[in-house]
């Protein structure tokens, strides 16, 4: 029962906790949320693996932007609040078969997984490491992501603006 | 008679002919069909007089080939089937020329003459068959164009139940018959009538399977013939137009039973059993149907049951081994029954009823048709010097020689019966004062009267041809060089001519004291047995019989049957249905639209192949 | 502290993912469903790369990259979902089904 034990566990289950729960709150922002938490503990767990760099990533893109731009798109469309049709319920009972056969099959997989595990000083100056991989070995990915960011942006307003032209004024 | 296969033919091509123009030509339908009835006619007499000199013609060609069977398929000219061809070919004219008159004025004019013309060939390429095989297609065809004929007038709801009755009657001894012939053809490897006598003469037959065969076909003959049990649909045939009954009567359906059994006769005299059995149908159906006869009221049920009595007698001559008798007498009485139906016709055609209690006092009315049915009659009745005298006598001598004492005094009392109910028609229609609705009678046109008249000379001077006082010539010819047909002519005591002459002048004359002179009650005797009298007048109760044991069971097992078929069959059939409705309506539920459903079903798949690996290691082992 | 503990909350954090995404009617919904199946991914990775065959900074630079792609696609995804908004007036996924033929 090592600290390191007790720290995955707690990060664990409040990650877990928070994936159900967004499932289940009826009020969208609610999940919001819940999915914050889950991010959080996940960042947590990163520490955990060695990877702060990771770790703070995760942080700042997904605890912050890809939270904010999910908050900017639920402000700007409606949404009930209440769940009002419950009727699909065997559209839910299919998925939850294939989800629960999925987990399960895997499940048997890796529930006694173990390579040995091979110390790698990956902690020591974890930053750098990724900086020297990134700017030498995966320079061409590491370029090619900022092309899809550019074009996830210039994609992302092409989209969302307002077709017409008499809104297009009121811009 | 090389040319004798284009007999059958021409009566073919008069049927071809008027489906096909037969509306243009209308009521001159008749003369295409009687000019090829006539050129049959010419050309089966020209095929009579060379085989009268020359020995028995066949010709054949391999029809199919099935391994190392040949079936083969061809025509034979033999004396018996010298004599049908004649017989059929002018009795079909002379119906022919006679329906001209008597059909006039009906709508369905050119297919009466079309139908006529399919009948006449189907018998007469019945009676040229050289196999089995070919027998039985034209015996079909016979008995299809015997449907046609009696439901021709099928708006009336009688014709039309008579039409099916006969073909569903017929259609019961017809499947004995084919179980006959596949046993024959397992037994002996081929159909031809030649090696089927050849295998019962070696002896390559066990005598069971002769006797089995034997009988088999002999129900064959029962349901085409009218005999009893299968007789009914006979009578009603009467449906039908008179000159189909004629045709039927006399040439072609009924004749099609004896003439089978004569044409397999050496096939049946192997066998006594069979013998017998044929005996003892034929002379209770002379007897029972004769006695039906005696009541009947309408002229031409008379004259069925009377066709149905004479086809017993034709058949207990076969049965007694009396093959010339047998089929001597089915020739006189081709003649007699066709003039008798012509003149029933007639008079139908003038007083407008069948019911013989509304004719009457007709002799003078009807100068012609009077005497020509009166000739009809005595020829029946067995009055000496008529055709019907010698041909009966033949029957009860062979009768007596095979000495079956029982059935030869049953014969004996049908002919008292005969002569008895025959008269008793002629005095009911010709005798007396008229009871009829129509006032003006008239004669019959020309065109009917013809043919009646030819079959009258032939009615009196036909019996010539075969008799124990001038020589036996058609005996002789018929059974010459074949040795299994028994004997020419069967000799007997000369008791038995007299005892039948005045068996038959004492029917006549109490006949005549009934019903022509009346010095005797017509109810002497209903009154005293009423029960008899009901009896024979319902037939015996036979058909009645029929619809509450075999239509009832029919009935029966067609319920069971349909309800096997409509829940349990059917079940399946909607089981499956349902199964696959199912699958298709998950389906088009699936295809919703939205892809959701997609991803989750590919999901489901996904994991299902992943669980599939999982349990089984990544490949599947049974 | 072995490798199965990490892929176990990998997998239990898909599995929830997973079935968000095919559950669930608010299309916002779908969407973080699907950003926790690729967080899910990325631990996965994180987690091979300290305790995999062969461990080395690899798997965090992709787990880096991953994040990159899924801000992306967050941005993509919830631009559509304006765009769909203001034509059908609806997030709710259900009504978004005009791939079926009209018949």
């Amino acid at each position: 029962m090592t600290g390191e034990f007790i720290a995955f566990m707690v990060l664990a289950l409040v990650a877990i906790m928070g994936g159900v729960l967004l499932l289940n709150f009826k009020n969208i922002i609610h999940s919001v949320v819940a999915l914050v938490f889950t991010f959080l503990s996940l960042a947590g767990i990163y520490v955990l693996l060695s990877a702060e760099f990771v770790a703070v990533v995760q942080v700042l893109v997904y605890a912050g932007s890809i939270t904010i731009i999910l908050l900017f798109g639920i402000m700007m469309t409606k949404h009930k609040a209440t769940h009002t049709e419950p009727k699909s319920t065997w559209k839910k009972i299919l998925a939850l078969l294939g989800v629960l056969g999925f987990a399960a099959a895997f499940y048997l997989g890796i529930y006694n997984l173990d390579f040995g595990a091979e110390q790698v000083p990956l902690h020591a100056n974890n930053t750098e490491q990724i900086g020297i991989a990134l700017y030498s070995k995966y320079i061409i990915p590491f370029e090619l992501t900022s092309v899809v960011l550019l074009v996830a942006l210039i994609g992302a307003i092409v989209l969302a603006r307002k077709d017409d032209n008499k809104e297009a004024d009121d811009k | 008679m090389e040319t004798a296969w284009i007999i059958p033919l021409f009566p073919l091509a008069s049927f071809v002919l008027l489906l096909v123009f037969g509306k243009k030509l209308k009521e001159s339908s008749a003369y295409v069909g009687i000019a090829m009835t006539l050129l049959s006619f010419v050309f089966a007499v020209v095929a009579l007089v060379d085989r009268l000199q020359s020995p028995t013609y066949k010709a054949e060609a391999v029809w199919l080939t099935i391994g190392d069977v040949q079936l083969t398929a061809g025509f034979e000219i033999n004396p018996l089937n010298a004599l049908m061809l004649v017989v059929v070919s002018l009795v079909s004219f002379l119906v022919h020329t006679y329906s001209k008159g008597y059909m006039h004025g009906d709508d369905r004019f050119h297919i009466f003459y079309a139908y006529l013309g399919l009948f006449t060939f189907a018998m007469l390429g019945l009676v040229m068959s050289p196999n089995l095989l070919q027998t039985y297609i034209f015996w079909e065809l016979v008995g299809l164009g015997s449907f046609l004929l009696i439901g021709f007038w099928f708006y009336k709801e009688e014709a039309k139940a008579a039409a099916k009755k006969a073909f569903i009657m017929t259609r019961i001894g017809d499947v004995g018959l084919l179980i006959g012939m596949i046993l024959l053809f397992w037994q002996v490897g081929s159909l031809e009538y030649d090696e089927i006598f050849r295998a019962v003469e070696e002896g390559t037959l066990s005598s069971g399977m002769i006797t089995l065969t034997a009988l088999l076909i002999f129900i064959g003959a029962v349901g085409k013939s009218g005999q009893f049990p299968l007789h009914s649909w006979l009578p009603d045939a009467m449906e039908g137009p008179t000159p189909v009954s004629a045709l039927i009567h006399a040439a072609t359906m009924v004749a099609a039973g004896v003439y089978l059994v004569a044409a397999l006769f050496p096939l049946f005299t192997a066998s006594e059993t069979a013998l017998l059995t044929v005996a003892v149908i034929g002379a209770f159906t002379a007897i029972f149907a004769a006695s039906i006869g005696l009541v009947q009221k309408d002229i031409k049920r008379v004259l069925a049951y009377s066709t149905v009595s004479q086809l017993g007698y034709m058949m207990l001559a076969l049965g007694s081994a009396g093959y010339v008798a047998g089929v001597f007498h089915l020739t006189t009485h081709a003649f007699f029954k066709a003039l008798l139906f012509l003149a029933a016709g007639s008079v139908i055609h003038a007083v407008a009823t069948q019911n013989i209690e509304k004719m009457g006092g007709l002799w003078k009315k009807l100068p012609l048709t009077g005497p020509l049915f009166l000739i009809g009659t005595m020829a029946i009745s067995g009055v000496p010097l008529l055709s019907g005298f010698f041909s009966k006598d033949e029957i009860l001598l062979a009768t007596w020689a095979s000495g079956h004492t029982v059935l030869f005094w049953l014969a004996v009392i049908a002919a008292f019966f005969t002569a008895f109910y025959m008269f008793r028609l002629f005095f009911m229609v010709f005798a007396g004062e008229s009871r009829s609705e129509v006032k003006e009678v008239k004669e019959s046109p020309a065109v009917m009267t013809v043919p009646m008249v030819i079959l009258g000379l032939l009615a009196i001077f036909a019996g010539y041809m075969n008799t124990p006082w001038f020589g036996t010539f058609l005996g002789d010819w018929l059974v010459e060089g074949n040795a299994a047909l028994g004997p020419a002519h069967v000799e007997g005591p000369a008791w038995i001519m007299y005892v039948v002459t005045a068996i038959s002048l004492a029917g006549i004359l109490l006949a005549w004291l009934i019903y022509g002179k009346r010095s005797i009650s017509r109810d002497w005797l209903t009154a005293k047995v009423p029960a008899l009298y009901n009896i024979l007048y319902n037939k015996y109760y036979v058909d009645e019989f029929y619809q509450y044991t075999v239509v009832k069971a029919t009935f029966f097992v067609s319920r069971v049957v349909r309800f096997v078929e409509v829940y349990i069959v059917g079940g399946a059939v909607f089981l499956i249905s349902g199964i696959v409705k199912v699958f298709s309506t998950l389906g088009s539920w699936m295809q919703n639209g939205q892809t959701q459903m997609y991803g989750a079903v590919a999901a489901v798949g996904l994991a299902l192949l992943v669980v599939i690996y999982a349990l089984t290691g990544g490949y599947i082992q049974w | 502290m072995t490798i199965s503990g990490y892929l176990t909350l990998a997998l239990i954090l898909f599995a929830i993912g997973l079935y968000g995404a095919l559950t669930k009617r608010n299309i916002i919904v779908v969407l973080i469903s699907i950003e926790l199946m690729l967080n899910a991914v990325n631990v996965n990775l994180v987690a091979f790369s300290k305790y995999g065959i062969m461990p080395s900074i690899t798997g965090q630079v992709f787990a880096i990259f991953g994040m990159a792609i899924a801000a992306a696609e967050v941005a993509i995804g919830i631009a559509i979902l304006i765009a769909l908004y203001r034509n059908r007036a609806t997030v709710n996924i259900d009504r978004i089904n005009s791939i079926k033929d009209e018949f």
